[in-house]
């Protein structure tokens, strides 16, 4: 099983380290985490947060996270990463404050295209974090592959169905939605367009595999969901499915 | 463990989209060992206030031992939501209130003078009052905790814990406003653990927010609840024993 979205670090209540997440990998039987930094080393503090991610050894895979707000700086970040291994670009909108869809940000889904990056992106509160700009930028870029962190959990849940309908590029990280939000999903567009995420430590490896047993999903739509959909996505290797 | 869900909803549909009766809510709590569930209208948030209050004292009174209705009022109506609400809580059954001032489409600061009766009638009567929290523009969690400094004497409840976004604010107003509780529904274990390090225990209910056709729900809930990491004493407080406490006793 492939986790494609943990987060690392420390903010606000939540905080994980690399050693305690390989605990809970193991006890969960999944073989390899995407992981992303979370507070100050999401927000502004990028070479330590994506430090931390990207050195937490073989089985931890790291997403980069830039402020687009640095320009150039952000940019050379992106380089020193994809020189470290990193397997896409994770940003925040609401906590690194700009619209998926304002110029500031462009260059950086840019730089992402240019490496054959996925963007994983944080969707939910309203204002800055809309599914719905999720899916204008991934109009925006038809050959990069977007994910909406979180699915819009919680209250733009309704929006969900649509934004995928409307960008085949999109694909949903189902480890904050229910399971009725998932299955929509499953039946509407595929199991391909979904990934099997834990949002560790905020939810709990258990708790998003229970979630996923209740659909009852036949085995091929089972192996994409838990393997299949990441190792293509993140082009990765390794995980048994 | 005795489990009591602080907040479901009951109703033949939501919007276009039809609900079970209530029998395949029974069926729910049983598999998963609920012993009772507070239930909230939906279309009566929308229209047809006292009648979608009436419909769901009808509904729930198949099932006394099993659900806990809780009254809604459409403030906008001024003085006749207070009347509706003192016509309602003639019956025993109801024990709580519940407002969802997002679909409700009112501010509570725009309706100052109605929402202070009301919550003062809910002091008098010893009833919980919860509302929706979480959402902008009109349930923010902060919105909401600021009623409970209005009423000192009314207990006021985030119907949602902080929800997705506001889970930090939520624990700390919950902490420091005495009159003011949390209702987690969608709280992650990691979210969960937040609210009641920081809040206490005493201060934070269980609820599923399902309703008679979405049991997984119900379970997501559970296992979100149990994977939190609480002590005993705490998952009992949580799951039942604040609930019990803070209803408001029946036959009153
Ligand atoms: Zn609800």
């Amino acid at each position: 099983m492939i986790d494609a979205h943990a987060m690392l670090g420390d903010e606000t209540y939540l905080r994980l380290d690399a050693a305690d997440l390989l605990r809970r990998m193991d006890a969960a039987g999944v073989d390899l985490a995407v992981a992303r930094p979370m507070g100050a080393g999401m927000i502004v503090d990028h070479r330590a947060g994506n430090d931390l991610v990207l050195k937490a050894g073989p089985r931890i895979r790291g997403l980069a996270s830039v402020n687009p707000w640095w320009g150039a700086k952000a940019l050379d970040e992106l380089a020193r990463c994809r020189d470290l291994g990193a397997v896409g670009l994770f940003l925040d909108p609401a906590r690194q404050g700009f619209f998926p869809t304002e110029p500031v940000a462009t260059p950086v889904f840019e730089r992402a295209a240019e490496y054959g990056w996925p963007v994983l992106m944080k969707t939910g509160a309203y204002i800055y974090a809309d599914i719905l700009a999720l899916a204008e930028v991934a109009r925006a870029f038809p050959r990069t592959t977007f994910i909406a962190g979180f699915g819009g959990y919680a209250d733009m849940w309704f929006e969900l169905p649509m934004a995928i309908r409307s960008a085949p590029n999109l694909l949903l990280d189902a480890s904050m939605i229910w399971g009725a939000g998932i299955r929509e999903i499953v039946d509407r567009h595929g199991p391909e367009r979904v990934l099997f995420g834990s949002a560790e430590p905020r939810n709990r490896y258990k708790v998003v595999l229970k979630t996923i047993d209740r659909l009852e999903l036949d085995e091929a739509a089972r192996r994409a969901i838990l393997h299949d959909n990441a190792a293509r996505v993140f082009k990765i290797e390794g995980g048994r499915p | 463990m005795k489990i009591l869900d602080f907040h479901a909803h009951l109703d033949d549909r939501w919007l276009h989209k039809p609900i079970p009766d209530a029998s395949h809510m029974i069926a729910a709590m049983d598999r998963f060992g609920v012993g009772q569930t507070c239930v909230y209208t939906m279309m009566g948030f929308y229209a047809d206030t006292p009648r979608n209050n009436d419909l769901l004292l009808e509904r729930c009174r198949r099932y006394p031992d099993r659900l806990i209705p809780f009254v809604t009022v459409d403030p906008k109506e001024g003085p006749a939501a207070v009347d509706e609400l003192e016509r309602c809580l003639e019956f025993p059954e109801f024990r709580g209130i519940k407002f969802h001032p997002w679909l409700q489409a009112f501010a509570s600061s725009m309706l100052e003078e109605t929402m202070t009766a009301i919550l003062k009638v809910a002091a008098r009567t010893d009833t919980p009052v919860l509302l929706h929290d979480g959402t902008p523009p009109y349930s923010t969690t902060f919105q909401v905790a600021d009623l409970a400094r209005w009423v000192p004497g009314a207990k006021v409840f985030l119907g949602h814990a902080g929800s997705a976004d506001y889970v930090d604010p939520a624990a700390r107003l919950i902490r420091d406003i005495p009159n003011l509780y949390g209702c987690y529904c969608g709280s992650r274990p990691g979210d969960l653990a937040h609210l009641v390090e920081t809040a206490g225990a005493d201060k934070i209910t269980f609820g599923s927010d399902f309703d008679p056709g979405s049991w997984e729900l119900l379970a997501e809930r559970l296992d979100n609840t149990i994977e939190a990491g609480l002590s005993p004493e705490d998952l009992e407080a949580v799951l039942w024993r604040n609930a019990e406490r803070i209803l408001r006793p029946s036959g009153s």
